[in-house]
């Protein structure tokens, strides 16, 4: 009886390690939560064009086409380091529409970071108060969504994106 | 140069430690030389810490973790506290503190000089252990492949003073159960005597009385830090720190009990072995990502997998020894319906479901989501209805604990007790009565004064007053419960009578808050020396000469590109009136005012606990 008291500790032990070392192991990352979001629907927004205010792009104007939708700001460095990817996806990908949200930014600052850094989006959208982001539950920026032809988010990545996901992630889905 | 000299000195004290595990096994010592070589390690280990934080100091980026984690514009205290305030420091601030413990435990007396060299030893593989953890996966000392001039900064939320001492003290008490444990493995390998109890009071009231103000430093943090005008959120962090925390006040509770009965030292040396284990396991589940809050600062699986191991390797290779090596004859303990050892039992087996149930729900999302691939949080609600209601027949039993009987059923003055609880029953529920009635806030109240009322009939009924040193020793369970009794109170009126306000105001708007008028002054914003800091200031209480200005508002951090909120907080004995300021919108600027009354009595609880603690380790 008392042996088994004893034993409960090394038990419970095992059963702790085990699920820690698999949920390592499985190379879960705390930055890519399971999104509540995954194989819904593209949630519906409407924002104006950071070059032309009368222009407008609403969720409708995504459906049917494969749409790869890019949060971010100019002030956000990690941003930075993922921008020239979206040239290499624009490449490779002529097909897929380039939807960027510029998040809680001045229209200056986007539009100097774009010309700096050059422009690789068919449509620049913003998002000055966030409300964008929230429909999508953006985390932090930068994060990326992709959404097939049917307006469900098929993929979601939080923070830069970088060559090794594109390739492993994305593309497979594309 | 000085990350070379950190790095030999880290490596040369390893290779001492190891040299020591080793040599038990081939050849002994001198009491001296063992000594000696304990205590350089010791300093070696300490100087390998002073010479990154030297690093840090001169902000030298040649180091990758100094030009990671420091930028030379922050004040010289943050660039101290930058030290630890990353993942590769806080590791070997671990270790240091470890050695520092190895160090003072070294001049022991009054002990069997083979017991005091096998601790010694266990403290040696654990240093071994997390010794290699750093230099294999988490170096501090790596160069920096690139000529920079500028470092990358510290986490802005990290840059308080209070958090700057946070961790060390933290892991004062983390940490400072690895001596408890070796102590107690080296007991149950030993089994001679029952002189190491003693001595692992002494340590694990140390380690206690430490991990308790390293837990009330963060959520002091928290508190004024995060503005979210709370003080316990019930993260995951804070559990992985409560659960030892919780663990270690059972063990310091039998330890208070032990008069050498067998079935005790059984669960005095489980509770160490526990202790430690659940320091480990908290370390393992910040230090590899799997839990991302503020403490986690980066997510390697590699790293991860190291520390699981260490993990899996102390607490199997405890538990392991418990049960080969169980203190064998067993005579019988002395349970009567309602004397002190049977309340002592009650309240560890509460303390120890309370444990549990936290440890449940921390790793139940980790078990969710290997089994389900479903991501899930357990949050407050959860431990708000298992782990307080599993409190309360403890804080009830606790109140009368201190003046059981050893050997009988007998209240000394039982009528006196039961007459002042139905009196103060009737006087909380009046008091309820008037102010809005709340269940938990009747239960809360009534157990805080309970607890404040009859540890003081105790004091003062069952010793006589002299103001000795000595008394203080004797009435200092009392005074240790008084302090629970003021946290009690403190929880109960700043969680359940919390009071929320929300404005929209113009600068130079007044506004009232709990009767008194509140003036607007104006936004203001200056350059700091590493942040910029946009102010809302307001005059509480206008009409009176003596009107109190208070502050609240955001820093922007333009290195790392982040913003922090600064609540303003006016104390008063009796509440906290806490300021938030929010976003502006439409010219008009959004304010929340909470009222939380009678926080200080959580910290003045808090400090009371530790001054018993303190008080306890000076008994013999």
């Amino acid at each position: 009886m008392s042996r088994i008291f004893i034993l409960t500790p090394l038990i419970v032990l095992f059963i702790i390690c085990i699920f820690s070392l698999v949920y390592l192991l499985s190379g879960k990352d705390p930055n890519k939560p399971p999104s509540a979001l995954l194989n819904k629907d593209v949630p519906i927004f409407e924002s104006i064009s950071l070059y032309n205010s009368k222009e407008i792009i609403k969720t409708n104007d995504i459906k049917n086409k494969k749409t790869l939708i890019n949060f971010f700001a100019s002030w956000c460095s990690p941003c930075k380091i993922e921008h020239p990817l979206f040239f290499e996806i624009r490449k490779k990908y002529p097909e897929l529409y380039l939807l960027g949200f510029n998040h809680k930014d001045p229209t200056s600052d986007a539009k100097k970071y774009l010309e700096d850094d050059g422009n690789p989006y068919d449509f620049v959208g913003v998002d000055a108060d966030g409300l964008i982001a929230l429909e999508f539950g953006v985390f932090g920026l930068p994060e990326t969504y992709l959404i097939n032809e049917n307006g469900k988010i098929i993929f979601k990545f939080m923070g830069p994106i970088t060559e090794d996901i594109l390739e492993n992630e994305i593309e497979p889905l594309l | 140069m000085s990350s070379l000299v950190g790095f030999l000195s880290l490596v040369f004290a390893i290779g001492i430690n190891f040299y020591l595990f080793i040599s038990r096994y081939i050849f002994k010592f001198q009491k001296q030389k063992f000594n000696l070589l304990i205590r350089f390690s010791s300093l070696l280990t300490l100087l390998s810490f002073f010479s990154l934080m030297y690093a840090y100091v001169i902000s030298d980026f040649s180091n990758y973790n100094v030009f990671q984690n420091s930028h030379s514009n922050k004040p010289l205290i943050y660039k101290i506290s930058g030290t630890w305030g990353n993942h590769e420091g806080s590791m070997l601030l671990w270790l240091s503190i470890l050695s520092i413990f190895s160090f003072f435990f070294s001049f022991t007396k009054n002990i069997d000089e083979s017991f005091r060299r096998l601790t010694l030893i266990i403290q040696s593989l654990l240093h071994i252990l997390f010794g290699l953890f750093i230099v294999f996966t988490s170096n501090p000392f790596l160069v920096n492949s690139i000529l920079v001039d500028e470092g990358l900064g510290l986490n802005p939320i990290l840059q308080d003073p209070g958090l700057a001492i946070h961790p060390p003290i933290l892991y004062g008490g983390y940490v400072g159960y690895s001596i408890v444990f070796s102590i107690a493995i080296a007991g149950l390998f030993q089994n001679t005597d029952d002189e190491w109890l003693y001595v692992a009071k002494k340590w694990s009231l140390i380690s206690w009385t430490f991990l308790t103000g390293g837990i009330a430093l963060g959520s002091y943090w928290a508190y004024y830090e995060l503005g979210w005008g709370g003080w316990w959120f019930w993260d995951p962090v804070e559990n992985i720190s409560l659960m030892p925390w919780i663990a270690g006040l059972a063990l310091v509770h039998s330890l208070m009990m032990v008069r050498g009965e067998q079935a005790i030292k059984k669960w005095i040396v489980f509770l160490s072995i526990l202790c430690f284990s659940l320091s480990v396991f908290g370390t393992f589940l910040v230090r590899s990502g799997i839990l991302t809050s503020v403490h986690s600062f980066a997510a390697d699986a590699s790293r991860g997998i190291f520390i699981l191991l260490i993990f899996f390797i102390v607490t199997g290779f405890g538990f392991l020894v418990f049960l080969l090596k169980e203190p064998k004859k067993s005579n019988a303990l002395n349970l009567l319906f309602i004397n002190k050892v049977s309340a002592l039992v009650i309240n560890n087996i509460l303390m120890i479901i309370a444990t549990l149930t936290i440890l449940l729900g921390t790793i139940y999302p980790i078990i969710i989501e290997v089994l389900y691939n479903k991501r899930i949080s357990v949050g407050g609600p959860y431990f708000n209805a298992t782990v307080i209601p599993i409190m309360i027949p403890g804080f009830l039993l606790m109140s009368i604990a201190p003046i059981l009987s050893w050997q009988t059923n007998k209240i000394q003055s039982s009528k006196k007790y039961v007459l002042s609880f139905i009196i103060l029953s009737i006087l909380v529920l009046i008091q309820s009565y008037f102010l809005d009635f709340n269940t938990w806030g009747f239960v809360g109240l009534l157990l805080g004064f309970w607890i404040i009322l009859a540890s003081t009939i105790a004091i003062f009924s069952s010793y006589k007053i002299k103001f000795t040193i000595k008394f203080f020793q004797i009435i200092n369970p009392h005074i240790a419960h008084i302090g629970v009794g003021i946290a009690i109170i403190g929880i109960t009126c700043s969680s359940v009578f919390q009071n929320e306000l929300d404005f929209n105001l113009n600068e130079g708007d007044k506004f009232n808050v709990n009767g008194k008028t509140v003036l607007f002054e104006e936004i203001e914003t200056t350059n700091q020396i590493n942040f910029q800091a946009l102010r809302g200031k307001f005059l509480f209480d206008v009409e009176k000469n003596q009107s109190k200005k208070i502050e609240a508002g955001k820093n922007y951090y333009p290195v790392s590109k982040m913003i922090t909120s600064e609540a303003g907080i006016l104390h008063q004995w009796n509440k906290d009136i806490y300021f938030i300021l929010g976003d502006q919108k439409n010219n008009e600027w959004f304010v929340k005012v909470l009222i939380n009354p009678f926080v200080s009595f959580i910290w003045l609880g808090v400090i009371i606990m530790m001054y018993s603690g303190l008080v306890a380790v000076s008994k013999r």
